[in-house]
């Protein structure tokens, strides 16, 4: 009768299974999560957003800059970013420059990638000061270690019939990646840069309440002032900018996308 | 059309180049000008750089010894991202069968759904953490919830169109020999799904494990709490140590799961 059902038959799904249960046991008693603690946490969260509305309406006005500032720093950080990786990319390709320098850049790139960038904006504001200046930074050094490690992949998988054949007859290194490279990689380049462009507005408000100023500051500020439908004006206008930026910049990568399947 | 309007002369080119080109350099002067930023200014101004990495160097490892609190936080962190990943991660893939076309008949419950979906993926985590830090109180589990949000909100978009791109035909040959909706879901879409859906989960682990350091400076717990402390009390030379510490963590993370994800989907399917 128990035929179908002996251990044998589940065994690759018990063991398993037990492990995730214990993981996750000891991992909720190093967070001290637990249901009750849960329970109440809700309770008074639902009670507080109830107090965050409605939201302060005369405090648009006053928003309208920071949210500027805010897409400003976003906006050049992915200019300068996107210039830097280009570059940065180049060395970090295989076939175009030697393997010490490639390896040396991929490791740089390595190195930044796996620093968040909340953190490499506090040390630069411990550099740099409270201001625009380190979150341009440290959204620029973010843009050179993503778009950096993509595109050097993507320069590493071309076709490398077309760069020989400029070679061949005479083009220099300059004028390979001039007239070779970059117009292959262009597509790529460009809707890497949106998407990246999506990624910093986020992180642009998410840096500007360290201290790197803009609507994140203002959101962060409300908060501890305990202005809290001022806040939620905030909210109101960080959710606005965000969902704008992503509908463009996904209109702009449709559009692209189609563009090179026509050609 | 004619084909002498679809050829763009070669002056006209270098006309159009010059056009964008000169546009988009007063755009970025202009906007450099507002924010009174100056991209010199990170050259002449380099010697701060230099005094706060003099101040950072070498590092004081010594503290993730002596302070007992150092490898308790590290363990924090990675149980925050653990848990966040598997409770959001098992909430976005239910949202995502209610909010994707082949599973969920009724346009309403779709609807809903898919608006819930993406209002969780616009709300930044900021705000997030803010508002759990003020329900349950600083510390991990305040960042874990708010790994649950964010991972539900990056994740259940993704996890609807993999459902959404499963083949029919298995489903309808079952459904066509008597199958329920719910055997359909269970026989045909689940073992489609199930390797990507690991696959994601792995992905979103190593998300997670950044942005769970990410938090622990706005009061989420973990390591990110202890560098913020450090940082504030101007430790340089310990958030040195504990920065070495996050690149090997989130280094030997991102390997693993690389590693294991590889595994699951085969060579080359990873991208």
């Amino acid at each position: 009768m128990f035929k179908g059902y002996n251990l044998k038959r589940y065994r690759k799904y018990v063991l398993p299974l037990v492990i995730l249960i214990l993981v996750t046991e000891g991992a909720s008693i190093v967070c001290k999560a637990d249901f009750t603690s849960l329970e109440q946490g809700l309770l008074k969260g639902v009670s507080f957003i109830g107090f965050m509305f409605p939201p302060d309406w005369s405090a648009f006005g006053e928003m309208v800059q920071p949210a500027f500032q805010s897409i400003v720093i976003a906006f050049l950080g992915t200019v300068f970013g996107t210039l830097l990786a280009i570059v940065f990319a180049l060395f970090a390709a295989s076939n175009i420059t030697n393997k010490w320098v490639r390896n040396i850049t991929r490791f740089f790139i390595g190195l930044e990638r796996s620093l968040p960038e909340i953190i490499i904006v506090l040390l630069l504001i411990a550099a740099f000061g409270l201001g625009p200046m380190a979150g341009i930074l440290t959204l620029t050094l973010g843009c050179i270690g993503m778009i950096g490690k993509l595109l050097a992949d993507v320069i590493e998988e071309l076709d490398p019939v077309m760069m020989e054949s400029m070679a061949s007859v005479g083009a220099n290194k300059l004028q390979v990646i001039i007239f070779g490279v970059l117009p292959q990689i262009m597509p790529n380049l460009i809707s890497y840069t949106l998407f990246r462009f999506e990624i910093n507005i986020r992180l642009s408000v998410i840096l500007g309440a360290v201290g790197a100023g803009g609507i994140g500051y203002e959101l962060d500020y409300s908060f501890g002032m305990l202005q809290y439908h001022r806040a939620f004006t905030a909210l109101l206008v960080i959710i606005a900018m965000i969902f704008g930026t992503e509908h463009l910049s996904q209109r702009l990568r449709n559009k692209i996308k189609m563009e090179g399947a026509l050609k | 059309m004619s084909i002498a309007d679809s050829i763009t002369l070669p002056s006209k080119k270098y006309k159009q180049r010059a056009t964008i080109f000169s546009v988009s350099a007063v755009v970025i002067s202009l906007t450099c000008i507002y924010m009174g930023f100056n991209p010199i200014s990170f050259f002449t101004e380099f010697h701060y750089v230099r005094d706060l990495l003099g101040e950072m160097f070498p590092p004081n490892y010594h503290v993730i010894t002596d302070d007992s609190s150092i490898p308790f936080s590290i363990l924090q962190t990675l149980s925050m991202a653990f848990l966040g990943t598997l409770y959001g991660g098992a909430i976005a893939v239910v949202i995502a069968f209610l909010a994707a076309l082949n599973t969920m008949p009724y346009r309403i419950i779709r609807v809903l759904s898919s608006i819930t979906l993406s209002l969780l993926r616009v709300v930044p985590n900021l705000v997030v953490i803010l508002i759990f830090v003020i329900a349950v109180g600083p510390g991990a589990f305040a960042g874990m919830l708010t790994l649950v949000i964010s991972t539900i909100g990056t994740f259940g978009k993704l996890f609807r169109e993999i459902i959404e791109n499963c083949e029919s035909p298995p489903g309808e040959a079952i459904y066509s020999v008597g199958a329920s909706r719910v055997q359909v879901i269970k026989f045909s879409i689940i073992p489609q799904i199930l390797p990507s859906l690991i696959a994601n989960f792995l992905y979103a682990f190593d998300v997670n494990i950044r942005t769970a350091i990410g938090l622990g400076i706005f009061g989420g717990g973990g390591i990110g709490f202890a560098l913020q402390m450090a940082k504030s009390v101007m430790h340089f030379k310990d958030v040195t140590a504990l920065i070495s510490l996050i690149i090997v963590l989130v280094f030997l993370v991102e390997k693993i799961s690389d590693y294991l994800r590889r595994k699951i989907l085969g060579e080359g399917k990873l991208k």
